[in-house]
């Protein structure tokens, strides 16, 4: 499957010491930067700092461990967050109970725009939303159930695409697109009960 | 150019905020938003809302200062895979 695989091991399918050292090098100089922003997404996964630590350590470790196998040039930052999600899945998702649904029946498309609209000047529709403190959002995104939550993150939080994202859960594209316009409503509505807790906007 | 509906639209304005339909495609939601201020709200909510999440999701979330050695110490006392 991987050229490199071929080249980088030796006669016992073990990187020769030479390839060894120099993947450690390219380890360090790729990866190792990556960290941060791989522990901003263990955090939101978990939402907790010592799950994130240990969720970016064992992934780290994993990447490590098959970096002989990533293609130079490819999309790193898609590759790590991929063993990221596994390794969340595989040993966090166990853990949690969780509904991994949203019933979004009764959420309407457009649920926050039309609650939204009227009232205010035109332009003003999201700024009720912009007045929350991020830490209602960040809760607000957190309580999504851990498919819709992961969807929504990977899109508008780390911007990926929806064949990256499809590449990071394991899942068609139809299913990220399903995921998304289903948390998205789902967090439009946890957005409202914000607002509403917050009495910025009467009802 | 054919008519889109607006219904078509916003069928689609989530991909076409995604930034995930085809040039072509955009190229014509663009041009029905170019004259329908209804749709463009929307598109325009649709848009900010995103935005929102992103600004106030990816806030500092300062990795811990004992973290990055914490991982160079575990990948170098990872036993080799050798038997």
């Amino acid at each position: 499957m991987n050229a490199n695989a071929e080249t980088a091991e030796g006669a016992a399918g073990q990187p020769d010491p030479r390839d060894q050292a120099d993947l450690d090098a390219r380890f360090e100089q790729e990866v190792m930067p990556q960290l941060p922003t791989l522990y901003s997404a263990a955090l939101r996964l978990t939402r907790n700092p010592t799950d994130a630590e240990d969720l970016v350590q064992e992934t780290f470790l994993r990447a490590y461990r098959g970096f002989h196998q990533f293609e130079p040039g490819t999309n790193l930052r898609a590759w790590l967050y991929r063993i990221l999600m596994n390794t969340f899945i595989n040993t966090y998702r166990k853990k949690q109970r969780e509904p991994q649904t949203v019933s979004d029946d009764e959420v309407e498309d457009w649920y926050l725009y039309s609650r939204m609209v009227g009232g205010t000047e035109p332009s003003a529709e999201t700024t009720v939303i912009e007045a929350l403190p991020d830490q209602d959002v960040q809760d607000a995104l957190a309580e999504l159930p851990e498919q819709f939550r992961t969807a929504v993150m990977l899109a508008d939080v780390d911007g990926f695409s929806y064949k990256e994202i499809a590449d990071i859960m394991g899942v068609p594209i139809g299913t990220v697109m399903s995921r998304l316009h289903r948390g998205r409503k789902a967090l439009e509505k946890a957005l409202w009960n914000k607002v509403r807790e917050r009495g910025l906007v009467r009802d | 150019m054919s008519e889109i509906s607006c219904e078509e639209v916003l069928h689609e304005i989530e991909h076409f905020v995604d930034g995930e339909l085809d040039p072509a495609r955009s190229a014509h939601l663009a041009e029905h938003l170019g004259v329908c201020g209804s749709c463009l709200d929307r598109a325009d909510f649709q848009r900010r809302l995103k935005e929102i999440v992103r600004v106030k999701c990816s806030g500092p979330s300062p990795t811990p200062e004992h973290l990055l050695e914490k991982v160079r110490r575990a990948i170098r006392e990872d036993p080799p895979a050798v038997v």
